[in-house]
């Protein structure tokens, strides 16, 4: 990707189960420090999802690497960027506390 | 949260997407579309800038969906396609 261009990424998760689960996803970025930069247009996060019993979607999320990542010198040596993401199982009433939300 | 003066921290603060989530694609309606998109990611490398026309099929599909709205409808330039629609409107007199 070019820092300042629109990008599109796919995810895929699956419901193993014969159950449905109701999920709600949170994400990651290394190095920490790119993160700052890492910037989502939308995305299949932060809101609860469904999954029926055995089904599999596809999670698309898009996003642009902010351009003045190429004037931080702390970015120079950095050539990859992981972004992950983490599922968890939504508890019927509970809240997730999510910083920053 | 720790006060500011903690420069060392290295605690992730998630950030919530500018235009919010996306509703889930249940019944594959888009799918057509991601696989061309991944195809051309596959055959170019997986240079995000060769594939942008087809990344950009691919939103439109979910802006179009009548049955069940998968992305808000939004003028695709300010989704940073706006080179692609000059593109696509300066070719559409030579179609036939």
């Amino acid at each position: 990707v070019v820092p300042g261009e629109t990008a599109l990424a796919f995810y895929k998760a699956k419901n193993p189960t014969d159950k449905p689960i109701i999920g709600i996803s949170t994400y990651n970025v290394i190095p920490f420090e790119a993160g700052q930069y890492f910037n989502k247009i939308q995305c299949f996060c932060f809101e609860e999802q469904r999954l029926n019993p055995q089904e599999e979607v596809d999670m698309p999320v898009f996003f642009y690497i902010d351009p003045d990542f190429v004037e931080d010198p702390k970015m120079a040596k950095v050539d990859l960027i992981t972004l992950s993401y983490t599922f968890f199982e939504a508890k019927e009433g509970q809240k997730l506390p999510l910083p920053g939300y | 949260m720790s006060t500011a003066m903690n420069f060392s921290s290295k605690t992730f603060t998630p950030r919530p997407p500018d235009k919010g989530a996306f509703p889930l694609d249940h019944f594959g309606e888009c799918s057509a579309f991601k696989e061309q998109f991944m195809e051309c990611l596959r055959h170019s490398g997986y240079e995000s800038a060769a594939c942008r026309q087809r990344a950009m099929a691919y939103l439109e599909c979910r802006m179009d969906r009548r049955v069940a709205q998968l992305m808000a409808n939004e003028p695709l330039e300010k989704l940073g396609f706006k080179d692609l629609i000059k593109e696509k409107s300066d070719e559409k007199p030579d179609k036939s």
